[in-house]
């Protein structure tokens, strides 16, 4: 396929400057990364896992890849490429790569994000140049949340492909926002990898927030794997993208750990939000919790794949899956498949789905109370979105999201008001 | 201030109100009665521009204006309220926001700036100690998860919020407990003036009790029958409705 020869040419010809600008343990990966790509392809829409997004369209045309390092220490100045910025008020509880215990990185990276599964995961271990470590040590809580923020501007079409590392030691407490921004119109195409390690007994939410724009092509592959007792949150909220694929793999490995997915994705334009998931029960006595919701809007397309695996020693599995849509127009599309595979006999699992359109009863009572159409509808809208928001456990970020769904849904609105 | 003429309406292609003739004067409280499905609460939905009813003949005008060719919310800000019959249950929205959203655009219309969040809040307080609303129940979302009865008084202090000219009140009795519809009756009588009016839907004698109509009309199948004074609602209360159909 022309579109995977092209980023093959583009390593082999250019694989002296990616390597010069990177780490050694990112360099070390990328042969079996470029071998493993190059047999996969991207993937086409028969495969299952990216039936709903056509990937190698997005792939398709010649983003320019930067190449020069880019930062990954606090405030650093870069023009081109993504700012990422670690908070380090307690500089103790959050280690840079240079900090962090030697072998960590070389130990853990690649290791959840598997190459020969998945080709985006393998081009991301190919090119990538960039690695972010949030690493937390045993029995350490970070108090303030760790921020994240990649603002990508550029003159030109752009792609980066970047990595997230977090590390919860045995124990430990972190929070990690990660915001994904962009400030020019311009054509992004970005490909993240997230490996996060959640210690026994410890403790990680991580929030992943996209408010970018309609020429913004966004693949985020997370992995995750929760040891005894460890809990894991994860949110991926799509406030406003152009195409927004989140595949998000959680192992629950040790007995008692729990995951706790959230998402919500707000669509309209020609916008596209897949979220795919994978929750894998692989111990006894572990819980897992997912609420995704969507508002798709116009002509948007949203599409929620979300797999709950049993296996057959993860008895007393405690499960529960949902994702509920509204669709707001005759040309706004949803796909929903939740599916649940049980290998063990003593579970609770459940799991449904919901694909509806705003309740014409409680719009009309709202107007009756003089609420025009349009803020009749975003406030059944936001309602809607709040669900998702208020089972988020970090508060100062619910009374944030809040603020930023109403304004979403306002600008919305006013746009459609004025194309009448 | 309301003036039908000849209106018919449908529901599902099915004819319901078959030639309605009403007029309401400032002050007034209409009583209007009748049987389960007779179509009273037709006439409140198309009243207020419910778009599930067509109006297929007819005229309704409101303080001189074409009332069937404003929005339902132009209509709100012309001061027509409806209690409704099943309030409906918006999860998610809470009664503050939708207050504040339905005050303010009130304003709007009116040419006003919105509410301060202080002044709204104590707006708020006020009315709710006319109906006697639990402060629990206006931190809640709107409807949710209320008895049967609470959802009635909710309206009402709805109504006293936005201060309507012409309410209608369709059995917003049924549900309240005797003490209930005593203050909510009596809450309504407090927001009464010389200028506004209502209409009063209901089946039973003692709603009547303390709003004390003017005119009572009893409808069958779609039209109205018969009309008279506060006497005629106790003559059905003692004796049914069969006789006015056969009288009619
Ligand atoms: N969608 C519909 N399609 C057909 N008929 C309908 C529809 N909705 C309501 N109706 C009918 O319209 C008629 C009038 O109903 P309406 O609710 O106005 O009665 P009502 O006088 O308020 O009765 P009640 O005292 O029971 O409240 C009823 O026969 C009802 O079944
Ligand atoms: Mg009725």
């Amino acid at each position: 396929m022309k579109e995977t020869a092209q980023y093959i040419d583009f390593f082999r010809s250019e694989r002296q400057r990616i390597d010069s600008g990177s780490l050694p343990v990112l360099n070390a990966r990328r042969d079996e990364a470029a071998a493993a790509f190059e047999r996969l392809g991207f993937p086409s829409q028969k495969v299952e896992r990216y039936k709903y997004t056509d990937v190698a369209a997005a792939f398709a045309p010649n983003y320019g890849i930067q190449l020069q390092n880019a930062p990954s220490a606090p405030g650093a100045p870069s023009d081109l490429a993504a700012k990422a910025g670690v908070p380090t008020s307690s500089p103790s509880a959050a280690s840079t790569v240079d900090e962090a215990p030697a072998d960590l990185v070389s130990r853990l990276y690649g290791t959840l994000a598997d190459v020969n599964a998945d080709a985006i995961t393998a081009l991301n271990t190919m090119l990538v140049q960039d690695l972010l470590l949030v690493h937390v040590p045993a029995g350490t809580t970070r108090e303030h949340p760790v921020q994240i923020t990649y603002q990508l501007h550029s003159s030109a079409p752009l792609m980066q492909n970047r990595r997230l590392l977090i590390v919860a030691e045995p124990g430990a407490r972190v929070q990690v926002i990660l915001n994904e921004k962009a400030d020019a119109q311009q054509d992004f195409l970005v490909t993240q990898v997230t490996e996060v390690f959640v210690g026994a007994g410890a403790q990680v939410e991580v929030y992943d927030i996209e408010s970018t724009h309609d020429r913004f092509h966004r693949f985020h592959q997370f992995f995750a794997e929760v040891a005894q007792d460890g809990r894991l949150t994860h949110t991926a909220f799509t406030l406003a993208g152009g195409l927004s694929r989140n595949q998000t793999d959680v192992r629950l490995s040790g007995q008692g750990a729990s995951a706790n997915l959230l998402g919500c994705a707000i669509t309209d334009g020609c916008q596209h939000v897949d979220n795919n998931t994978l929750i894998d029960h692989l111990a006894p006595g572990c819980r897992s919790h997912e609420l995704y919701k969507y508002v798709v809007d116009q002509q948007s397309t949203g599409a929620f794949a979300g797999r709950v695996l049993v296996r057959e020693q993860a008895q007393q599995t405690d499960s529960e899956e949902r994702n509920a849509n509204l669709v707001c127009t005759d040309q706004a599309r949803m796909w929903t498949q939740p599916m649940l595979e049980i290998y063990a006999d003593d579970v609770k699992c459940s799991h449904g789905s919901t694909v509806g359109q705003l309740n014409a009863e409680a719009l009309f009572y709202m107007r009756q109370r003089g609420i025009s159409e349009p803020d009749a509808r975003m406030l059944l809208k936001q309602a809607f979105a709040a669900e998702v928001i208020n089972n988020i456990p970090l508060k100062a970020l619910q009374q944030r999201l809040h603020i930023l769904v109403e304004k979403r849904f306002r600008s919305c609105e006013d746009c459609r008001l004025c194309k009448k | 201030m309301l003036e039908i003429k000849n209106l018919h309406a449908t529901i599902g292609g099915k004819e319901i109100l078959k030639g309605i003739d009403l007029v309401v004067r400032p002050g007034e409280i209409h009583a209007l009665m009748g049987q389960n499905g007779a179509g009273k609460s037709t006439l409140s939905n198309v009243l207020v521009g419910n778009p599930s009813y067509t109006v297929t003949e007819g005229s309704i005008r409101f303080n001189g204006k074409d009332l069937l060719a404003m929005s339902p919310d132009e209509r709100a800000h012309e001061g027509l309220f409806l209690s409704f019959q099943q309030p409906v249950e918006i999860p998610g929205v809470s009664m503050v926001n939708f207050m504040r959203a339905a005050l303010n655009a009130k304003r709007k219309y009116l040419g006003l700036e919105p509410l301060d969040a202080g002044s709204f809040l104590k707006l708020m307080r006020e009315k709710r100690k006319i109906v006697e609303l639990d402060s629990k129940l206006t931190s809640r979302s709107v409807n949710e998860g209320f008895s049967g009865g609470e959802k009635k008084r909710n309206e009402i202090f709805q109504m006293a919020m936005l201060e309507p000219t012409l309410s209608i009140l369709d059995e917003t009795d049924s549900g309240l407990d005797v003490d209930a519809l005593r203050i909510v009756a009596e809450g309504f009588n407090k927001l009464r003036t010389p200028e506004t009016s209502a209409i009063v839907i209901t089946h039973y004698q003692r709603l009547l009790d303390y709003l004390k109509p003017d005119i009572v009309h009893v409808l069958i199948d779609g039209r109205i029958v018969r009309t008279g004074g506060p006497g005629l609602a106790a003559e059905i209360e003692r004796r049914g409705f069969d006789w006015v159909r056969e009288e009619s």
